[in-house]
């Protein structure tokens, strides 16, 4: 037991020393979880609209296979991406692998099922509403679709959060295409998983409290400005 | 705008939920006058309101804009509003005023005729309120007033006054009847209230079960020999002075 406890306390002397190597590590997972949910979001937001709005033969089809991507493993993505960018592979002559470029890619192929499920989800339902509305009021294909926009802007926003998390939490793959080279694609859960490794759990307590404490902030301000106002408390 | 729909027919996954071949056909809706769509549940009214409206296609026939086919390009200066609105989530002064934003009005013209619609259906005193916390009256009348904003040459209205009281269809029906007068505007309107039908349409069109069995002027309804028509003016109609007058 005690080591728990005094792993916490290691934990709240190394985060209030702000040693170097962690804020570099710190640094770099935000940047690559926040690049991956960039590039997400921008593949995601559209073609989750699009598919959602419009009526075709295979949508059942195409919506399980959306969801099933949305719990797909992160190790598997992770393996995926690594044949492609791995020296041998079809994009060998990139040489990404082990760059925090490789671990942007996997962890965009994560996020996008992630972002593009939740609003395709929506806009199948108050989206396909809003786009006859706009219709009957003789709003044109533009202004439809930053009607959308503007009207599916919570459901985006959560979609956002939810890849996020999903981006800055994984391990699985960007243990595999970064390899946790220190100073280079070493991020917080490899960090993490590694110190766990070796017995060192002061310092992965720590990391887990960094991690956790950015993920409650980042949430809480969107949660504040965008999410609050739908879920807001009703007397 | 005349309306005219010519051999229409709407099938859903191998069931015919509309078939306007036979008798009324062609169906004629003449500009400026308000049409009423009656008849029982399932009988097709909102598939042939929300397919002249331009919402949902038909499976067959022609729906024509004062003469000219709406296949390719359904106009724009038609409008629907169902029982059951689609507010955005923005205030109700911004949602009556969408329909003239998107059409690049000048912004002094879109707060003179926001504010007019907002003291005309008396809710200049929730404006500022989000409007997808609205009553269900609340909700209609901004619906009402938002379709009405663009001055529209077509009104298409699915049971308009389903949520509303007594005094809030009075001021409704008022609205409406005071646009065709003033306007030439064609409403059409789907109401399950046969008192309000006789009060303020001009002709009546009954469904049953995809067919139609009646159309013409609101007065011929009550003569029709039809047995299902009676059936549904007998249980619908609870006084005599709701009976429309010969004109």
């Amino acid at each position: 037991m005690d080591y728990i406890i005094n792993g916490f306390a290691e934990a709240f002397r190394l985060i209030f020393s702000f040693d170097p190597e962690i804020m570099e590590i710190v640094f770099l997972s935000l940047f690559v979880s926040f690049s991956s949910t960039l590039y997400a979001t921008i593949i995601g937001v559209p073609f989750g609209i699009l598919l959602g709005i419009t009526n075709f033969r295979g949508k059942p089809i195409v919506s399980r296979f959306l969801y099933t991507f949305m719990s797909f493993p992160p190790v598997v993505i992770g393996l995926f991406t690594a044949l492609f960018l791995a020296r041998a592979g079809p994009f060998g002559q990139f040489q990404l692998m082990y760059t925090p470029s490789a671990m942007i890619i996997a962890q965009t192929i994560l996020v996008t099922p992630v972002v593009m499920g939740i609003v395709f989800n929506q806009s199948s339902t108050s989206g396909y509403e809003v786009v006859l509305t706009g219709k009957t009021l003789g709003a044109g294909k533009g202004n439809t679709l930053l009607l959308l926009i503007a009207e599916l802007k919570g459901t985006i926003m959560i979609a956002l959060v939810t890849g996020f998390g999903r981006a800055i939490s994984e391990v699985g793959a960007v243990m595999i295409v970064g390899g946790n080279i220190r100073g280079y694609t070493r991020v917080m859960t490899t960090f993490i998983a590694m110190n766990n490794n070796m017995g060192q759990y002061s310092t992965a307590i720590a990391m887990g409290i960094i991690l956790m404490t950015i993920s409650f902030i980042t949430n809480s301000i969107l949660y504040k400005y965008i999410i609050g106002d739908i879920n807001e408390y009703r007397d | 705008m005349n309306i005219e729909t010519k051999n229409l027919t709407k099938t859903y996954k191998e069931t015919t939920v509309l078939n306007l071949t036979h008798q009324c056909n062609p169906l004629f809706f003449e500009s400026g006058k308000i049409h009423g769509i009656i008849g029982p549940n399932g009988s097709g009214k909102t598939t042939l309101m929300k397919i002249m409206a331009g919402l949902i296609s038909q499976s067959s026939g022609d729906v024509l804009y004062d003469g000219r086919s709406g296949n390719s390009d359904v106009p724009k200066d038609i409008t629907y509003s169902s029982h059951r609105p689609t507010l955005f989530s923005r205030t109700v002064f911004e949602n009556i005023a969408y329909p003239l934003k998107i059409r690049k009005r000048p912004k002094a013209e879109i707060q003179s005729i926001v504010t007019e619609l907002l003291d005309e259906f008396e809710i200049s005193d929730i404006q500022t309120h989000n409007a997808k916390k609205l009553s269900g009256g609340e909700s209609q009348k901004t619906a009402i007033a938002r379709a009405l904003s663009f001055s529209p040459k077509v009104l298409f209205l699915d049971e308009p006054t389903a949520n509303i009281d007594p005094k809030n269809v009075k001021l409704m029906e008022a609205a409406l009847l005071k646009r065709k007068k003033s306007q030439g505007l064609t409403i059409i309107i789907i109401t399950h209230n046969l008192s309000q039908a006789f009060r303020i349409c001009d002709t009546l069109t009954f469904l049953n079960q995809g067919t139609c069995l009646y159309s013409g002027l609101a007065h011929g309804l009550i003569e029709s020999a039809d047995p299902i028509i009676h059936d549904f003016i007998s249980f619908n109609l609870l006084k005599k002075s709701d009976l429309p007058l010969k004109s």
